[in-house]
């Protein structure tokens, strides 16, 4: 390699280098903001155009109403991780007489979503929430009135704002913080 | 005599001894390997044979395939290669279609959407060989832009799947969603914005002087060997044959996008890296014409199956696809029941293991973790 080819070569490493120390900074600081990519939807499934929202797989959220406990998602799960199991649940239950729910352990669960698939009635979504991490694993254990409340609202100490990845050519990409 | 204490106190093994070398155990758990290990034979500071050993983290993922229906497979096949999981979905998906008898009945969009997802992965994984590659060079600043670049792809991943690595989109008859709002536009700045970034990452580590003389003429691999040897994927492409198996035997759609297959002569570390580069550009284009394509296209993306027709019928379907590290393929025997009779994952990174001894013989000790990752060999995937 020839001297002047070298040297040239070395510049241009360090000119691409220097020109990042102007540039936004990608990374985002994850406990006090959030990306949310998806859309403000929940994930479910359309059982009559046959496909699913578009939204982010977390923590399910169980309709207690439309929930006719017919095991359906029960059934898959049991090829895949075996997180759901059905559990008695005292009251009146018009359109599930026998009064199971499915209960979903989140130590075991992939949040692969098929259950919701499975659910031909409607009952079964995904929220956002993907931050579920507890000190014991048998809070892991949600039984159906846990899953059929929507996620609580995180203590403001640890609530994260929701970014949005903006990507620009010339100044790289980096997050802003979401305005809705 | 040398040993090797794979559970120390415990098991020991032994390892075989050459006169006047030193036979050296690396792995099976080091940042380095993989899970998995590899025992190299030094003279001096070179290799004289290195010895690859897999079944580390084998996990009988072909055996669990029996055991569950065509739908409940989807989720544990995708963890071999957790990386590329679009990429290990898709001959599986075809091969499952082949044999449920479905085959006709996907969508077009559907096609188009697994092409997409598809090239995301291959690009997202191809960042992180970057990345693994840079940090075995000692080049840590491409290691933390290829981790970042890859966030861009993944996020738009998750916008339209709903995961980030696992993304379990493809299924039989289809895909599971549909292109969210917004996604066109993010896909097509985020192509815009990797296309600006390439550049960089081609002045980072190709035309930059140290890693010229770290990786030129470096664990070269002849067209001959890699044709004998039966290297898939980059590996092949990079040492000079032009074989891709999008463009050998299109699958989906994939005769209907255009791109070419990129190749190098020197079959060198230097040329593995290039090829990857290569490809994450042409990924992009693909990437480009198919959300163009999807823009605007109206239609079912899945075509439904319930229960009863997730009975395949006695018989046997075989099929292959590009994934990122190379030629992926399944069989799936079927006799007649709700789960499967046999699958067999074959896997590019299996493939590959072959050059491992090839390429790391006469290479200096320094030299091995780069000349080892240069083939992108993933052991999970391999182990299955």
């Amino acid at each position: 390699m020839k001297a002047s080819e070298f040297l040239s070569g070395f510049l241009k490493v360090v000119e691409s280098g220097l020109r990042h120390l102007v540039r936004k900074r990608m990374t985002l600081r994850y406990p006090e903001f959030l990306v949310v990519p998806a859309p403000d939807e929940l994930f479910g499934f359309k059982p009559g155009e046959a496909r699913d929202t578009n939204g982010l797989r977390g923590r399910h959220l169980l309709d207690l109403d439309r929930c006719t406990g017919c095991r359906l998602c029960e059934i898959t799960c049991n090829g895949i991780s075996g997180a759901i199991t059905m559990v008695k649940v005292e009251g009146q239950f018009p359109r599930n007489k026998r009064g199971i729910f499915p209960s979903i352990d989140y130590g075991r669960c992939v949040f692969c979503g098929l259950c919701v698939d499975a659910c031909i009635f409607d009952a079964l979504f995904m929220t956002d929430r993907e931050e579920l991490a507890e000190y014991d694993r048998a809070a892991l254990l949600y039984g159906p009135e846990e899953i059929s409340k929507p996620p609580k609202e995180l203590p403001v100490k640890i609530r994260a704002k929701r970014a949005e990845l903006i990507l620009d050519e010339r100044r790289g990409a980096h997050h802003v913080q979401r305005k809705n | 005599m040398s040993y090797y204490q794979l559970v120390p106190g415990v098991y020991v093994e032994e390892l075989p001894e050459k006169e006047g070398k030193i036979t050296v155990s690396i792995g099976p758990q080091h940042p380095g390997s993989g899970h998995f290990r590899l025992i190299i034979t030094i003279d001096g500071d070179v290799v004289v044979d290195a010895d690859p050993d897999p079944g580390y983290v084998h996990r009988g993922e072909e055996k669990m395939c029996e055991t569950r229906d065509y739908i409940q497979n989807i989720p544990h096949l995708e963890r071999p290669v957790v990386l590329d999981s679009a990429g290990i979905q898709f001959p599986y998906i075809l091969a499952a279609e082949e044999i449920l008898d479905i085959k006709d009945k996907v969508p077009e969009k559907a096609k188009y959407l697994r092409i997409l997802l598809a090239e995301f992965n291959r690009v997202i994984s191809h960042f992180y060989f970057l990345a693994i590659q840079a940090i075995f060079l000692g080049h840590s600043t491409v290691l933390e832009w290829s981790m970042a670049d890859r966030e861009v792809l993944m996020d738009l991943a998750a916008m339209l799947t709903g995961a980030r690595v696992t993304f379990a989109y493809f299924v039989p008859g289809g895909v599971r969603s549909d292109v969210p709002s917004g996604f066109v536009d993010q896909t097509l700045k985020a192509v815009g914005y990797l296309r600006s970034r390439m550049k960089e990452y081609w002045r980072m580590l190709v035309d930059n002087p140290f890693m010229k003389m770290r990786m030129e003429g470096v664990g070269v691999l002849k067209a001959k060997d890699a044709i004998e040897l039966g290297a898939v994927g980059p590996n092949l492409r990079a040492s000079g044959v032009e074989y891709d198996i999008r463009k050998v035997d299109p699958y989906s759609l994939y005769d209907t996008v255009e791109f070419h297959v990129p190749t190098y002569k020197e079959g060198d570390t230097m040329s593995r890296i290039k090829i990857r580069l290569d490809e994450i550009n042409e990924s992009l284009g693909i990437i480009e014409q198919v959300v163009r394509k999807l823009d605007g296209m109206r239609g079912p993306v899945r075509h439904l199956v319930k229960g009863a027709a997730l009975r395949a019928k006695p018989g046997e379907a075989y099929a292959r696809t590009e994934a990122a590290r190379g030629m992926m393929s399944f069989y799936i025997i079927s006799d007649g029941g709700r789960t499967p009779y046999r699958v067999k994952v074959d896997t590019p990174s299996f493939r590959n293991m072959k050059l491992i001894p090839v390429l790391l013989k006469d290479v200096r000790v320094a030299d091995v973790p780069i000349v080892f990752w240069s083939i992108d060999y993933w052991p999970v995937e391999a182990d299955r």
